[in-house]
């Protein structure tokens, strides 16, 4: 299956080209463009409002750019439903509790196994697979909408990594989830990058965290790429700092 | 554990339905029509179920396809020495078109699931509340069609000599198979799908769910259960107006549906038996019954005041329906974990 996925669709970069999104009022991306490899961790940061989420919408489907288009690979996918772009490999989590809340553990993982064609036999084995790697196992049988905070953060990712994605756009994952579910939990977003050889972009607050599994990262404020570069060169840059880091978590 | 549960899933349910007519056979003539007519019920109560209780989409259409599927079934197999002179204006070919039985259900069962995928194309991208007035407004135009276009439907007149084929044995089994298909589809790829869809569509859309498509299937095979059950129905009544497949029927079932518990199959089911049942005793008081040395003769107007009653205490104090949404637990142990 995902060897077949792979000679099938071997869409090596996701782009945003410049991509502006205006609300009523407010502007919330201006001109931004991003990259983002196989094989990579992309960290996307910046303070409450900057854009970071609009972005995802945009680059998976649940939102159009009011300019600007996105590729895959090589192809314009700027007009394609989230569904489409879900089946080809490109998928996310979302900020906010989006699980299947009457659905179980299990359930919730397998389904997005089936969303993308897998069969219900491979559906089960990701999800023996995913519930194993993120320590959901426990939990099983329990439906989803009574899942403590952390766990829910946790099964949004898990049915992400489900449909056995090229590029999964992570939308503060690790909100929630204390210091030391937080080590693991990079090692999760190591895996994926590794052993999954997939992209990550990966929206956190948690400097720390962001240093410790991106190999790159983009700071956005009010709707502008401000920086990009290595963690330590975001870590020096001095627009970085008074934009961001010196807000706190913003 | 996982399988057993889902053989009792559906095992359970079917062992209730053929207790329910075992026991009705052996009841007076008028209570057996009464029983015969809950089991069809419920089959048109669990056809609607597929559709609602997985796609968490009302429709208030769904009659619709009862009434094609019954007056499809009905006007295909009544005799054809009669339905010309009874019918001027109908179509010759339906005129003289004279079916047996089996046929007669399946083409019930096909009219449906095309009428339903034709309707079920624009329908299907809407949902919550402009979803429900759009199926509402199937269920008056599919009316008025069958009801004024007399070279396809009856008209204002009855339709009869339909064969009454729908005993006991065809009532039962025919639910049965409802049942089945509607299980079948619930745990298959595609049920899960459209579930998923019920409890978020964004995040379904995310895993590569299309929302559309997995409401259509859903739809279709609900029209085309639905048709079936409106052939055994018109089969059941030998006789049928377009009033008997319009509003009534629609708020009964609707509201069978939503008392048992709207999210499961074993939901649709409860709901069905026991407010089919509850009416079809009623029924009985109104026409006055007696009982021991007295005779009970409830005033005309009691039966619907209570199924109101009723329904009301149901849902105000189990909003999710009599089962909860929940299929029919193992009996013997029950697993829990939280
Ligand atoms: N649907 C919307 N309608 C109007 N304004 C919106 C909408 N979504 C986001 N915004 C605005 O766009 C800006 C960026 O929001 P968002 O992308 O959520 O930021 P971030 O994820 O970086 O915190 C904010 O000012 C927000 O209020
Ligand atoms: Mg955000």
């Amino acid at each position: 299956m995902t060897d077949r996925r792979r000679t099938e669709r071997p869409a090596d970069l996701l782009r945003a080209v410049s991509v502006t999104r205006a609300f009523e009022g407010v502007v919330a991306l201006r001109g931004v463009d991003l990259e983002l490899r196989r094989h990579e961790v992309l960290g996307l940061i910046g303070p409450n409002g900057a854009g970071k989420s609009t972005l995802v919408n945009v680059l998976t489907g649940f939102d159009a750019p009011t300019e600007g288009r996105v590729r895959l690979g090589d192809v314009d996918i700027t007009d394609w439903p989230a569904y489409r772009r879900g089946r080809s490999g490109l998928t996310r989590t979302f900020q906010h509790a989006h699980a299947f809340g009457g659905l179980s553990v299990r359930e919730n993982i397998e389904v997005s196994a089936l969303g993308v064609g897998a069969t219900p036999a491979e559906a089960r084995r990701r999800a023996d697979e995913l519930m194993e790697m993120l320590g959901l196992a426990d939990l099983e049988e329990v439906p989803a909408s009574t899942l403590p905070h952390g766990e829910e953060r946790k099964l949004g990712v898990a049915r992400a990594l489900a449909t056995d994605p090229v590029f999964v756009l992570l939308d503060e994952p690790a909100a929630g989830l204390n210091e030391a579910e937080v080590e693991p939990f990079a090692e999760v977003v190591r895996s994926v990058r590794d052993d999954h050889d997939a992209g990550v972009l990966l929206i956190d607050h948690n400097f720390s965290f962001i240093t410790a599994v991106c190999d790159r990262v983009q700071v956005l404020d009010e709707g502008v790429t401000i920086a990009i570069g290595s963690p330590e060169e975001i870590r020096r840059h001095p627009r970085v700092a008074s934009a961001y880091l010196g807000r706190g978590d913003g | 554990m996982r399988r057993r549960l889902a053989v009792w899933h559906l095992l359970g349910p079917s062992l209730l339905v053929v207790a329910v007519a075992a026991v009705g056979t052996t009841t007076s003539p008028t209570i057996q029509f009464q029983v015969r007519s809950v089991l069809v019920t419920a089959a048109i109560v669990v056809s609607l179920y597929v559709f609602v209780g997985n796609s968490g989409v009302i429709s208030f259409g769904h009659v619709s396809f009862v009434a094609v599927g019954a007056f499809a079934a009905g006007i295909a197999s009544a005799p054809a020495e009669v339905k010309p002179s009874t019918f001027p204006k109908m179509l010759p070919f339906l005129a003289n078109l004279e079916i047996g039985n089996v046929e007669s259900l399946l083409l019930a069962a096909l009219v449906g699931a095309i009428y339903a995928f034709w309707v079920g194309i624009p329908l299907m991208r809407l949902s919550g509340l402009s979803a429900g007035i759009a199926t509402f407004a199937v269920l008056i135009i599919t009316h008025n069609v069958i009801r004024n276009w007399e070279a396809i439907g009856p008209g204002a007149k009855t339709l009869a000599l339909v064969p009454p084929t729908t005993g006991f044995l065809q009532a039962t089994v025919g639910l049965l198979i409802v049942m089945a298909i509607a299980y079948g589809y619930q745990r298959s790829r595609w049920g899960r799908r459209l579930r998923a869809t019920r409890e978020d569509p964004l995040a379904a859309q995310a895993s590569g769910i299309e929302v559309h498509r997995e409401r259509l299937i859903a739809f279709t095979l609900s029209g085309a259960l639905a048709g079936f059950a409106g052939g055994l129905f018109v089969h059941l009544l030998g006789s049928i107006t377009t009033e008997q497949v319009f509003l009534d029927l629609t708020f009964v079932t609707l509201a069978m549906l939503v008392v048992g518990g709207i999210g499961s199959m074993w939901g649709a089911l409860i709901g069905a038996l026991f407010i089919a049942g509850l009416n079809a005793f009623l029924v009985e008081l109104e026409k006055g019954v007696v009982l021991g040395a007295r005779e009970l003769d409830l005033p005309s107007g009691t039966r619907l005041l209570t199924l109101g009653v009723i329904m009301f205490v149901v849902l105000v104090t189990r909003p999710e329906g009599l089962t909860g949404g929940r299929e029919l637990s193992w009996p013997i142990r029950r697993r829990r974990r939280v």
